[in-house]
């Protein structure tokens, strides 16, 4: 379990509603500071600027896909070491096996209830090794 | 067909063709058949030998005749005709016969004639001494005729004549021996050698007789066999027309079995070198037969780099000529374009196990997996796209309806309550779809693990307390459950315990309680889950377990639910190999309930 508490968060999602309802369950809700981005090809960037505690991943997006992303992220030194947990419309059991043995903390499906998603977010934080 | 009438056929054919080694024709002839044709013949004869004996008697009576012996030539006379008489009736009785006892009829016939040559010999006996010389001579002449002449009449058996010589020659030898001349003497000595070389004669006569009734006979019976074979042999030759007729109807039906076949048809042998093929074929793959035939399927129609059906795996099919079937290939077809083929190979072996050929069914599948693949697509964007607009409403509703944004006027409160539950209710109803969509295709995976199911049910009375309380029901346990374990799929076991206790609450009275149950019955783990609602209406009841079931829609727009929770119970519970049932409760309500089978550990270990 890591030693501090789990509060920067970035998220990379092309769903500016779906940003925005994540942001505000996160930050008012959980208390933690959210740092959202849309793009994905820039995401690594932001991740390496904004040194989040973990990384949320949407599944589907346009370009790259969350699993691509994670690879990505997986090869680059800086980002290699953060806890990934994906926020995916696929919800079967297979694809969340799947995600577990690409190394992923956590999923979480959608939909997701706003008002348990910090909880559910500090849970995988607190299991982590 | 008859084997010991194969087996009659084949005898009879070896006799004709190996003579030689078969007995002799006349030996076939029945002995019986031919004694009676003996007997038979001396009948034949019998008025010829009675009507030349009575003209000879009436002759010797002329000749004979004189004042000192009438009266014996007249006794003489008397007795032959009598004699004649008595063959004659038994002639007539012969022809009127109605047995065939022939031994018994020679018998009196035997009789007959030695009646016949008595008479002689008496002629010979008394008249010979009492009369002249020129008379004597007469006598001897006429005695020594009627022996001759009876050679003919009664050689058919030659002890008949031999009966017949006897009682001429015995008396008048016995006069020549004891009349005193020495001339007399020797006559007497000649005579009965006279006798003797007649009956060898009749001896050889008869037996040359014989010989004709037994081949006339043994003929007849060599036609009848004959006659017989011929009808089996056209038997045979009708049953063997027969098969060849029912053969060619059966190659017919099968040459248009694949001939109409939607299916393409090709008939290879062991190097794959199409024998035949059928029309389908020649549609599917875009080559005329012409094309095909004499050239190697697999070189044709499938390229190299495909693991099954390429040369090498062809080679190890030969060699266990083994079925298989269902195989998916790439195909090429004329014009270059692939497709994906479904084949099923048969090896046709002989009865000493020698590959004759294949038959190759296949099926051109490539529309089918498209089809599927777009299914599936379609389902997953179907999911995707649904449930991204709806998490962003029912997100934003559960924030507003949190009150972190800031008290809500009551109005405005139960209206955002309502969009998010409203919300929720579609977003089950697309959860359902798709699970029923997935079970009945075959694509629910479970993953079934040994459960604690008294842990299991506990956690979901924890999980599912809130949603009772919305309808202010009560959930307990009743009583202690006992420990059990079975082997089933967690996440789905919830799902249908879920399903089952807000069911339960939905349609129990407010205020009321729903009971959950844990217990053993016949060995399997029973789950129920009651309720004191108003049960389930009889018309209701058949099809409650399907989809869309609902019993009364103004209390599915109340309460919520899709009407496919019960068919998703029903499917789970059979996938982890239990059932689900219900029943009306005593003093009203219902019982809903599953059963899994319990762990064997041994088994679990194994698995």
């Amino acid at each position: 379990m890591p030693t501090n508490p789990l509060n920067r968060i970035c998220y990379v999602e092309d769903d500016e509603d779906i940003q925005r309802i994540v942001r505000m369950s996160l930050e008012r809700i959980g208390k933690m500071t959210v740092q959202v981005v849309g793009d994905p090809a820039q995401a690594i960037e932001t991740i390496k600027a904004f040194k989040p505690d973990l990384v949320m991943l949407d599944w589907m997006m346009p370009g790259m896909d969350g699993p691509t992303l994670f690879r990505k992220m997986r090869e680059t030194p800086e980002v290699k070491h953060l806890p990934v947990v994906f926020i995916t419309a696929k919800a079967s059991s297979s694809e969340m096996d799947e995600l577990r043995a690409m190394g992923a903390a956590g999923a979480i499906s959608k939909p997701f209830s706003p008002k348990d998603l910090p909880d559910q977010l500090r849970s995988i934080w607190s299991s982590l090794p | 067909m008859d084997h010991s009438k194969d087996a009659a056929v084949l005898d009879l054919v070896s006799t004709g063709e190996s003579a030689a080694a078969a007995p002799p024709v006349r030996e076939l002839a029945d002995r019986r058949k031919v004694f009676g044709d003996q007997v038979d013949l001396l009948f034949r004869h019998s008025p010829t030998g009675v009507l030349i004996s009575i003209v000879v008697g009436g002759i010797a009576t002329y000749e004979l005749w004189g004042d000192d012996t009438r009266d014996l030539i007249s006794l003489w006379c008397v007795l032959m005709v009598l004699v004649g008489a008595a063959r004659h009736l038994l002639y007539r009785a012969y022809y009127k016969r109605s047995d065939d006892n022939y031994s018994n009829w020679l018998r009196w016939f035997a009789i007959g004639a030695f009646g016949m040559g008595a008479v002689w010999g008496f002629a010979g006996a008394v008249f010979f001494p009492a009369h002249t010389d020129a008379q004597q001579v007469f006598l001897s002449f006429l005695l020594a005729g009627m022996v001759a002449g009876g050679i003919p009449v009664y050689s058919a058996v030659w002890w008949v004549y031999a009966l017949y010589g006897i009682a001429i020659i015995a008396p008048f030898t016995y006069i020549l021996a004891t009349f005193g001349s020495p001339q007399f003497v020797e006559l007497a000595v000649l005579v009965p050698m006279f006798l003797a070389v007649n009956i060898s004669i009749a001896h050889r006569l008869s037996r040359v007789f014989a010989d004709g009734f037994r081949l006339r006979h043994a003929y007849a019976h060599l036609g009848q066999d004959h006659s017989m074979l011929n009808t089996q042999l056209q038997d045979q030759i009708e049953e063997l027309l027969q098969a060849q007729r029912e053969i060619e109807a059966s190659g017919r039906k099968l040459a248009l079995f694949s001939e109409r076949a939607p299916i393409a048809v090709f008939e290879v042998d062991r190097n794959a070198t199409v024998l035949e093929m059928n029309p389908s074929a020649e549609n599917t793959f875009g080559y005329s037969s012409t094309e095909l035939i004499g050239r190697s399927m697999i070189r044709m129609l499938i390229p190299s780099d495909e693991p099954v059906l390429n040369g090498e795996w062809w080679q190890s099919f030969v060699r266990n000529a083994r079925p298989e079937a269902g195989l998916k290939v790439r195909c090429r077809r004329r014009d270059a374009v692939e497709l994906v083929c479904e084949f099923s190979l048969t090896p046709l072996v002989n009865d000493v196990g020698e590959l004759i050929s294949v038959i190759t069914q296949c099926q051109d599948i490539t529309q089918q997996l498209e089809a599927e693949r777009l299914k599936k697509e379609f389902t997953s964007t179907l999911s995707h796209e649904l449930r991204t607009p709806l998490t962003s409403i029912i997100g934003s509703l559960q924030l507003i309806n949190t009150g972190m944004l800031g008290e809500l006027d009551t109005e405005v409160s139960e209206l955002t309550s309502i969009a998010e539950r409203n919300g929720q209710r579609l977003l089950d109803l697309i959860n359902d779809l798709l699970d029923i969509d997935k079970i009945e295709s075959g694509k629910l995976q479970t993953y079934p693990e040994p459960l604690s199911l008294d842990e299991l049910v506990r956690e979901s009375l924890v999980l599912n307390r809130a949603f009772a309380d919305r309808f202010g029901v009560r959930m307990v346990m009743l009583g202690t459950p006992p420990s059990m374990t079975v082997y089933a799929d967690k996440k789905r076991l919830i799902q249908v315990m879920t399903n089952l206790m807000s069911n339960a609450s939905k349609f129990s009275p407010e205020g009321g309680t729903v009971e959950v149950q844990l217990e053993l019955v016949d060995r399997m783990a029973r789950v129920s889950v009651m309720d004191r609602g108003s049960g389930i209406p009889p018309e209701f009841r058949s099809r409650i377990f399907g989809r869309f079931a609902q019993a009364d829609s103004a209390a599915t727009r109340q309460k919520g639910g899709t009407g496919l929770g019960l068919a998703i119970c029903k499917r789970l519970v059979e996938l982890m190999g239990g059932r689900i049932a219900f029943a009306d409760r005593e003093g009203g309500g219902t019982t809903f309930f599953f059963e899994l089978p319990l762990t064997d550990r041994a088994a679990v270990a194994t698995r």
